[in-house]
């Protein structure tokens, strides 16, 4: 009888490391049909996703720089230095919309690529090295517009977030996003070399992979995806606010990590990720949609993160 | 007479790990206040040995008998306060904390209040190094200090324990020839004053010169315990080697080629001084020395892994500069690494995933991988070299160390190389996979490929190599022909250490 019941524990464990977090995203649902049912209005909804869409954007880079083996905390600061970007360059004329998002893919670019030459050539810790190009970012910000942002957000951005019932521009992106870097993970060489450089730089070094030029590329690509989520969050506010980005940043790692990303690299994808991404933005709603107040949100989040982490350190035991 | 009392009896020890024997029935026993010689080739079980008497290990079977008391074993901090101290060649100490500070790490004098009492612990510091007859600033921070001066530090601190017995674990290996001096002069200082000294070396002349007895260990067992008064070298290495060979090697048919691989006088910043090598096709040349002697050095800096501090490789009779292990991949040269789960796999990657990353483009159209392709090329290494898995996209963890190592020469064998590099082919492999490799090793030469092997099983190299070099100090001092090839000239040579080879 014992054993029974342990082979059939082993047995959980390995489905879960391997759809755990689908698992729970339904089990989530479920409860949410009973407790907040107002969760599956088609207004609720709407917002849901275009709120999952922002984060997912930015979800995909982080999840690539965990890879890696790497973490990436700037991903908030090139949001804001997206909307900023864009209301100076653009400065309310329609017609340098493309520009000023060009602009801000440059800038992000470079950003990432700061990231990733700090961290290779370096050696600064990724935690760390992304550290300091925030400080960078914001510091550079407040100089160039003295604390005041000028320059304003033209209204036909406002289409970026256009919908068609819970169906929505940012949705669609992320759809988009999300169809494109599945394959480049899954059937391209650079996603096979990334899954090597996370999981053994020593050995992808001395087979031939170019370590340090991947890990660039991965940060810089990680930058370019916030920029998308920028463009996107800044047309939806309309204005230029230093605070647009609070909190995405650390909500893009906990959503990789709890679609069961690995931190040491190497691990997960963003099969996994889009799920983490729906249950940070599912316990969100919840919560509000319960008249809990914010605190009660960072509580709940830091416990699913809590139990996913311990969730899949259990997995990998038995595996 | 006091002289003779035993300090030390290790009786009837055996230990294995996960099936493999490391020792069987071996008992040593040491004399007080003498030295005593640890001899043995790579892999004899002085290690566990060694790691049984620190208390790091368990021993399965045998009894530890020290000073008169009997133990089945202890742990590390039992070992500590019985007197029992091991230097290992990897010391032990913070570089950031000063001399002083190391020595008393972890058992600071306190005064009464319970402040750290760093006045007399200058002092104490400073009484263990005069009794060697060191004169250091202990104020100074030991990463500044020399590697000899470290091993100083670490012996004052094995001293300040009140060590009756001191394992030293080739401590000369990171010496340099005028620092031995001083390492001898501190050994017998520590004699003199009724310290007991285990000395492990691969350098027999050292052990001729500081030893009053030697064991012998060869395969986990013990072969002999004597004095070294009236011992020849002969004997010492003939006991160390004494066996004969029990594999059956491929024969070589063939002759070796015009030359692929030239070093010409490459040294490194770490330890490789001088060397030069020539490659041919359609031969094994092996490559033996001691561990440590810059075998795997020499490797990695024909592979663009490590830089060249100064000469020069040429390939194909035209220089070339390899900046990167992918620049000598490029010029169809192949590393297969000693650590192969560190350096070799992706453990936790599909066995596909890994035989096809260094071909990755020639299996892509445009920018996506052709799978179909991808799956008949893991298919072909499967039928030569009969990797034995249920399925490509298998993690490589789950395979057997054999077949692990076939997954390594599979990935290189898609990049069609011309030069192999095989840093010990066979390590955690079984023998059925072993011979099979060696099979395959003779293959390849027949198709003109060249291949270098590191090996530290003699009978590997004796074996299998068409020409054997070896290595000591990080140079090529011998260079033998298949034929007049023996165990005990290898291990001649592969320790006679720097003054002969100089």
């Amino acid at each position: 009888m014992i054993g029974f019941t342990e082979s059939n524990h082993l047995t959980f464990k390995k489905l879960f490391a391997a759809y755990g977090v689908y698992m729970a995203l339904l089990i989530l649902l479920i409860v949410a049909s009973f407790i907040t049912p107002d969760l599956f209005d088609e207004e609720t909804l709407a917002v849901l996703f275009r709120q999952s869409a922002q984060l997912g954007i930015i979800a995909i880079g982080q999840t690539m720089v965990m890879l890696v083996a790497g973490l990436d905390l700037s991903v908030g600061g090139v949001i804001v230095m997206t909307s900023m970007v864009v209301a100076e360059v653009s400065n309310g004329r329609d017609e340098l919309i493309p520009l000023s998002i060009l602009v801000a893919l440059i800038l992000g670019a470079l950003i990432g690529l700061g990231n990733g030459l700090l961290i290779t050539k370096r050696k600064v810790p990724p935690l760390v090295a992304t550290l300091v190009m925030l400080f960078l970012v914001q510091g550079a910000q407040q100089a160039f517009t003295r604390g005041v942002p000028s320059g304003f957000v033209p209204e036909t951005l406002g289409i970026v977030n256009q919908s068609w019932g819970f169906l929505s521009i940012p949705l669609m992106v992320w759809f988009a996003l999300n169809a494109v870097f599945l394959v480049l993970l899954r059937v391209t060489p650079f996603g096979r070399r990334i899954y090597a450089v996370g999981s053994n730089a020593d050995a992808a070094r001395l087979s031939g992979l170019s370590v340090h030029r991947i890990k660039i590329a991965v940060y810089i690509l990680a930058s370019c995806l916030a920029v998308i989520s920028g463009v996107i969050l800044t047309g939806y506010v309309g204005y230029v606010d230093r605070f647009i980005a609070t909190g995405l940043d650390l909500d893009s790692v906990a959503a990789a990590v709890v679609g069961g990303t690995a931190f040491y690299g190497g691990k997960g994808g963003l099969l996994g990720t889009i799920a983490g991404v729906l249950i940070i933005q599912i316990l969100s709603t919840m919560v509000v949609l319960l008249g809990l107040d914010a605190q009660t949100q960072f509580i709940i989040k830091g416990l699913v993160i809590l139990a996913a982490v311990s969730l899949y350190g259990l997995a990998q035991k038995q595996a | 007479m006091k002289d003779d009392q035993l300090i030390l009896e290790m009786n009837n020890i055996s230990k294995s790990f996960s099936g493999v024997k490391a020792l069987v029935d071996v008992s040593i026993s040491c004399k007080k206040g003498s030295v005593h010689a640890l001899v043995g080739e790579n892999g004899a079980g002085k290690s566990t040995l060694i790691k049984i008497l620190s208390g790091a290990q368990r021993p399965d079977k045998g009894t530890i008998c020290f000073k008169g008391k009997n133990y089945e074993s202890f742990s590390t901090r039992e070992a500590l306060s019985l007197g029992i101290s091991v230097i290992y060649q990897e010391l032990a100490l913070v570089s950031e904390m000063n001399v002083v500070e190391n020595i008393f790490l972890g058992r600071e004098i306190r005064m009464t209040v319970g402040i750290i009492d760093s006045a007399r612990m200058r002092q104490e510091a400073n009484r263990l190094l005069e009794q060697m007859g060191i004169k250091i600033n202990v104020n100074r921070e030991v990463g500044e200090l020399s590697v000899a001066y470290q091993q100083m530090v670490e012996i004052s601190k094995a001293l300040s324990r009140n060590a009756d017995l001191i394992v030293m674990d080739e401590p000369s290996a990171i010496l340099a020839g005028h620092e031995l001096e001083q390492l001898f002069r501190i050994i017998q200082s520590l004699k003199d004053n009724g310290v007991t000294i285990i000395y492990i070396s691969h350098r027999l002349e050292e052990v001729f010169r500081i030893a009053d007895e030697v064991t012998v260990l060869k395969d986990g067992q013990h072969v002999v315990t004597r004095s070294m008064e009236g011992l020849s070298r002969a004997e010492l290495v003939s006991a160390m080697v004494g066996r004969k060979l029990e594999e059956v090697f491929p024969q070589s048919a063939n002759k070796a080629g015009e030359c692929v691989l030239e070093a010409n006088g490459i040294s490194t910043d770490t330890i490789l001084k001088k060397v030069n090598l020539k490659l041919h096709r359609g031969e094994i040349v092996g490559l033996a020395g001691m561990v440590g002697s810059g075998r795997t050095e020499l490797a990695r800096a024909l592979f663009g892994a490590d830089k060249l501090f100064s000469g020069e490789i040429k390939l194909m009779g035209e220089r070339v500069e390899f900046s990167s292990p992918a620049d000598a991949i490029r010029k169809k040269i192949s590393l297969v690494p000693e650590d192969r789960k560190q350096q070799g796999l992706f453990t936790e990657l599909p066995i596909k995933n890994n035989i096809t990353l260094p071909i990755l483009k020639k299996i892509s159209n445009w920018f996506l991988l052709n799978r179909k392709m991808e799956s008949a090329l893991v298919e072909s290494s499967k039928k030569q070299l009969s990797i034995s898995m249920a399925s490509e996209h298998l993690d490589v963890q789950f395979l057997s160390g054999g077949n692990q190592q076939k997954v390594v020469l599979a990935k290189w064998l898609h990049t069609k190389p011309e030069v192999i590099i095989m840093d010990e082919p066979t390590r955690g492999v079984d023998v059925g996979a072993k011979f099979e490799i060696y099979q395959l090793m003779r293959r390849l030469t027949e198709e003109g490929i060249a291949i270098l092997m590191i090996s530290s099983e003699l009978p590997e190299i004796l074996g299998l190599s068409d020409r054997i070099l070896v290595m000591s100090e990080g140079r090529i001092v011998a260079e033998l022909e298949h034929s007049e090839a023996s165990e005990e000239k290898i291990i001649e040579y592969a320790t006679m250490g720097e003054s002969k080879a100089a």
